[in-house]
């Protein structure tokens, strides 16, 4: 690429005041906005919390992104139609549905497996924002543990029970947090 | 023998400690500039003994961190020269830890009997009364650029080898500033004992005050010498990944990194004794020139001096965090376009001030002389100041130029 | 030359080609939304998408008179001077409004819908469609009904193109299909009784066509149902291994598992069509009775091998047994089959060859639109037939082979198989006891592979890559669709491999090759293209070619 390529846009750096080019009073600044960090953290308000001990402060749960859950609908039959969005949207390829004949009349299709591998997802959010018919989520749950891979690789009945061990501190779409149902 | 045995076993169990609790303060001042919280944890193992452990605000940690060091894996990769590579980290400690013969890291001890017999008055240096020491310490600071460059060739390794070229053009660039800082000082002391030019500040007021440009170059070519932030371009890791230290692991490496720390120390020393007073502070550190002072007396010199180091070494984590690193052009242009003419300016204003003292001033030194020189060099220190602000050199503009033709131009792009 | 005008460019007709307004605007590059119209049907124009402007260009003047209305493409004919303007207000604003009708009450369950993906209804939506729905979106599920064992019909999802119905009229002529009710309550249905129940299904051998032909998921294939979005599967050219017909296919995959084979046009062979023995005939492939296991005997027992020491291995033990005889299946491409010949004959000149037994079935059946189900199921018959007889000197049947084996003139047998199912007995099997060395490629256990000494899993049709020639004398090239199971390796890279070649398996490397020694491939010399060439022209020649040989 050569000087004068008319692809290069050259942009001037914005000249410097006599108080900046006098440096000093760059130096205060800097020094003055980490002594502000430095002088809070010491005051024990610092972002991060020592976990174990403490627990970290989740804002909105409904926009955290934790461990999925499947959810229910009234008649406590799971919500999804596999539609295998998820699977589309998901960067990682985490979600794997095998899908089937709904035994129920007034559904057509339904997941006759759906797993996720918990250690394979990135958690970005992508299946919760394609879903169709709002039945995968992602809960506030953070802490996820096991002892082996396998044990991570969740499959429906356990993302159900993830449901029903959160249905009531997160309501679906609970317009308490935030939410848009009615 | 046995007294300069026993002060060398203290200063180097000191300062090693030193810098193994500074490398833990080093780390948690960095979480608190990040609103972080640090380490914290690593205290009393007692869980061990099947108590609860106790956590000590993480006071455990630099064991810790040594012994992790200590445990890793010594691994020499194949193709570096292995006679070069196991010595480079040997030499650049040796020469900073040789540096301390000569610091005084305290005044003076009263008179004492130990096991009936009366010993002292003890001076606090390893070697007092040296009479080339700041020379001796600069020649020895000098050699650690060595292990340096020894550690980059040995690695053959680029990043290792342009960690090195770098160092030392940093570093024979900023001696020349480093160099004319003090030349200020010995000027006005009239020695080059640094033990006597803490006397000397005690009795003229610090030089920090009395030569503030000389004062500000010193620390700035300090800053470069110890090769820490914003002028730590020999490791910096978005470039080179650890400089010249890349290819090193374990022990050679804590070799390195502890030396690196006792530069800071040492530069922290030097500034304290150069240009602070070092032990000096108004009205608790008794006469200047007494050969024998009390215990209480002697503490206090001893707490102010350490007192005053710490400060220092908190700033130069402080800023640390305040700054980006240089580009090696501003680095040089820092070096040759200001820090150079700043230095001789300095040291002019204060050759011929000193002559105005000596020649027409009083014998005894009065308020009004010394308020006077103080505004004379502090006049100098706005001028050439702002003299330098608006030459801007630390401005280039090293785009390709582009009213050339393209054919004339090979362009860097 | 006559010409047709289409949106401003000038389009050339051949002197007695008859296009329609679709043909002639695709052939500007222009494409016109349609759904009942379809090149292999009638044409009834019911559905109205394909609306246009259309005009009249004087010759003489030059002067364009253009019909007031908007009139459907696929029933103007492209007659010479026509004008047709696809892209004007008028046009876009009656594609947009026959969009709005048909979604009207289409149900919204795209996410659950087979055809998400590939529907035109979907497509010509966001193309063509509003931007915003009017009408309320209702019903959102759609009914269901059975038609027959392989079809089912998502009732309301239905856009009444009528193309199912045609089809079972016009091609496969069983018209089981028909609309039922009128106007707005237009439905497609089977022939039922008064209780509702089926009198006709859907149940002749091309009814899978309809679910192609259908434009929107109304009907689906129920062994596909539910299996797959269409958006993961990747589709390959192939060519149908089920009888020797031959037809173009599709086979679509994912992750090396074949989810259903489609038609490929292809105007010499089947045209749009294909059947549904071939359409659900790849169950084979992924059965977990097949065959992945290398293994040769050694002192009486099997032991597993590995396909690197295999080669060394099977010639020394060849070598050592006498003279050779391969039997060449009718299931290998033209190029494995001659590259198994080459090699049998450099470890033997005097190898005999033979083609392995014809699987047949039933008579060879016709249908009203053209299309034949042969009874030979199997591929590429006269492909290997002509290998056998040009590099064998003689074409031996496996009737023959098996009487030479019993004579015990054979040494050592090289057998391939790759049959869907069991194509020899016990009793043949036994009269393999002389042979010294016995070789089996296969894809299913069987008598024979209990018996050899060596047991080479071989490879089924999606996996192989090659060429075959069809019962008239067309021959079709096609690659790889999937991956063969772990520890097959397919009969191409076997035969490659063990005749030296370096790399892998180039198959159109082999058929130029075989093109320059064999006449009756010469055709086959300048590549092959996607709808196949035909042999035909030189069978004359390879025929004189053979008499001369046979005589000399």
């Amino acid at each position: 690429m050569k000087a004068d390529d008319p692809n290069i846009k050259w942009i001037e750096e914005p000249k410097l005041g006599l108080a900046g080019k006098m440096y000093l009073p760059l130096v205060a600044q800097g020094l003055t906005t980490t002594w502000k960090h430095l002088s809070k953290s010491l005051r024990g308000e610092t972002v991060t919390v020592s976990y174990p001990d403490e627990e970290p402060k989740i804002g909105n749960p409904l926009i955290y992104r934790g461990v999925h859950r499947l959810n229910k609908d009234e008649a406590g039959r799971v919500k999804c139609v596999a539609c295998f969005l998820c699977a589309t949207a998901c960067p990682a390829h985490c979600i794997d549905i095998i899908a089937d004949e709904s035994p129920w009349s007034d559904r057509e299709k339904y997941p006759q497996s759906f797993t996720i591998d918990e250690l394979r997802c990135i958690y970005c959010g992508m299946c919760e924002e394609a879903c169709p018919v709002d039945a995968i989520e992602l809960t506030s749950l953070y802490n996820l543990t096991g002892r082996s891979r396998e044990e991570m690789i969740f499959d429906k009945e356990k993302l159900l029970s993830v449901y029903d061990a959160t249905k009531e501190q997160e309501p679906m779409q609970s317009p308490a947090l935030g939410g848009t149902a009615t | 023998m046995l007294e300069i045995l026993i002060k060398s076993a203290v200063l180097i169990g000191g300062i090693m400690t030193a810098a193994a609790y500074f490398v833990l303060l080093e780390r948690r001042m960095a979480a608190w500039v990040q609103d972080r919280i640090g380490p914290s944890r690593v205290g009393a193992p007692l869980s061990l003994l099947g108590l609860k452990d106790l956590r000590l605000w993480g006071l455990g940690q630099p064991a810790a961190d040594g012994l992790k060091m200590i445990m890793k894996e010594e691994y020499t990769p194949s193709h570096v020269d292995r006679r070069l590579y196991v010595v480079a980290p040997i030499v650049i400690l040796a020469a900073a830890i040789a540096t301390y013969a000569v610091i005084p890291f305290g005044s003076l001890l009263p008179p004492m009997e130990i096991g009936g017999e009366k010993v002292g008055p003890i001076q606090l240096t390893v070697a007092p009364g040296v009479d080339v020491g700041i020379i001796y310490v600069f020649a020895l600071s000098s050699i650690a650029v060595y292990g340096v460059i020894l550690g980059g060739w040995a690695s053959n390794n680029k990043y290792s080898f342009l960690g090195g070229l770098r160092s030392s053009a940093q570093l024979i660039a900023y001696e020349l500033p480093l160099g004319l800082g003090i030349l200020g000082v010995v000027l006005a002391s009239g020695s080059l004992n640094l033990e006597r030019i803490m006397a000397a500040q005690a009795a003229q007021g610090w030089y920090a005050i009395l030569q503030p440009l000389g004062f500000v170059v010193f620390v700035v070519a300090a800053f470069a010498e110890a090769a820490r932030l914003p002028f730590d371009l020999p490791e910096c890791e978005q470039e080179l990944i650890g400089g010249y230290h890349t290819e090193y692991a374990g022990m050679k490496l804590l070799l390195f990194l502890v030396a690196e720390f006792l530069h800071m120390i040492t530069a922290s020393f030097l500034i304290v004794i150069l240009f602070l007073g070092g032990w000096h502070f108004p009205l608790i550190t008794g006469e200047a020139d007494a050969t024998i002072i009390s215990w209480p007396v002697a503490l206090a010199r001893l707490l102010v001096l350490h007192g005053k180091i710490f400060l220092v070494i908190v700033f130069f984590m402080w800023v640390r965090w305040s700054w980006p690193r240089f580009r090696f052009d501003q680095l040089m242009n820092l070096a040759w376009k200001i820090m150079l003419p700043l230095g001789i300016v300095n040291f002019v204003a204060v050759a011929v001030l000193e002559e105005i003292r000596h020649s027409y001033g009083p014998d005894e030194s009065t308020w009004a002389w010394s308020l006077g020189i103080i505004a004379a060099s502090w006049v100098v220190f706005a001028a050439a100041w702002l003299l330098t602000s608006v030459a801007n050199p630390l401005v280039t503009d090293n785009r390709p130029r582009r009213d050339l033709a393209p054919l004339e131009v090979d362009s860097p792009l | 030359m006559p010409t047709v005008t289409v949106d401003g460019i000038e389009v050339e007709l051949g002197a007695d080609e008859r296009l329609n307004g679709i043909q002639a605007a695709r052939r500007a590059g222009v494409e016109i939304p349609h759904y009942c119209w379809h090149a292999g049907l009638s044409v009834v124009a019911s559905c109205r998408m394909c609306l246009v402007e259309c005009g009249k260009k004087d010759p003489a003047t030059g002067k364009v008179a253009m019909q007031p209305r908007v009139v459907p493409a696929c029933q103007t004919p492209a007659a010479p001077d026509t004008v047709f303007i696809t892209a004007s207000d008028k046009v876009k604003n009656a594609r947009a409004m026959v969009e709005e009708d048909l979604l009207l009450r289409h149900p919204i369950d795209c996410p659950i819908c087979d055809k998400a993906g590939e529907c035109s209804l979907q497509d010509y939506h966001f193309e063509h469609g509003r931007e915003e729905r009017r009408a309320d979106i209702q019903p959102f599920t759609s009914r269901r009904r059975e038609l027959g064992e392989t079809v089912t019909l998502f009732v309301d999802r239905c856009v009444m193109c009528t193309r199912c119905v045609r089809f079972t009229r016009e091609v496969s002529g069983t018209s089981e299909l028909m609309v039922i009710n009128r106007g707005a309550h237009e439905e497609i249905d089977v022939f039922r009784n008064e209780d509702g129940e089926i009198r006709f299904p859907l149940d002749n051998k091309l009814s899978g066509n309809v679910v192609d032909l259908c434009p929107v998921g109304a009907l689906g294939d129920k062994d596909f149902l539910y299996r797959q979005r269409v958006w993961f599967m990747k589709s390959h050219d192939n060519v149908c291994a089920g009888c020797s017909t031959g037809c173009s296919i599709k086979v679509e995959e994912n992750q090396d598992r074949i989810h259903r084979l489609k038609p490929r046009e292809n105007p010499h062979i089947n045209g749009w069509w294909m059947c549904d023995e071939g359409r659900y005939g790849w169950k084979h492939v992924h059965d977990p009775a097949r065959l992945t296991q290398l293994r040769r005997r050694e002192t009486g027992k099997l032991v597993s091998a590995d396909w690197h020491t295999l080669p060394a291995q099977l010639e020394n033990k060849l070598r050592a047994a006498g003279r050779l005889g391969a039997v060449l299946s009718p299931h290998l491409t033209v190029e494995e089959a001659y590259l198994l010949a080459m090699y049998i004959r450099v470890l033997d000149p005097e190898a005999v060859l033979a083609v392995g037994p014809i699987p047949t079935s039933g008579e060879d059946e016709h249908f009203r639109g053209g299309f034949t189900i042969r009874a030979e199921k199997c591929p590429n018959r006269r492909g290997v037939e002509a290998i056998v007889s040009r590099v064998g000197g003689s074409l031996l049947t496996w009737d023959d082979f098996l009487a030479q084996v019993e004579a015990g003139s054979i040494g050592g047998a090289w057998i391939t198989g790759g049959y869907p199912s069991a194509w020899h007995d016990a009793a043949d099997a036994e009269k393999f006891a002389s042979v010294k060395t016995l070789v089996v490629q296969d894809v299913f256990a069987s008598p024979l592979w209990d018996r050899a000494d060596f047991q080479l899993p071989g490879a089924t049709f999606a996996e192989r890559e090659g060429s075959y020639v069809n019962a008239t004398d067309r021959l079709q090239s096609f690659k790889w669709a999937i991956r063969p199971p772990a520890g097959v390796k397919t009969e191409g890279q076997l035969y490659w491999q063990l005749l030296g070649r370096p790399g892998l398996y180039r198959a159109s490397e082999v058929l130029a090759e075989i093109a320059r020694e064999i006449v009756y491939f010469a055709p086959a010399a300048q590549g092959v293209p996607e709808v196949g060439v035909d042999l035909k022209v030189t069978q004359l020649a390879a025929s004189a070619e053979l008499v001369a040989s046979a005589g000399g």
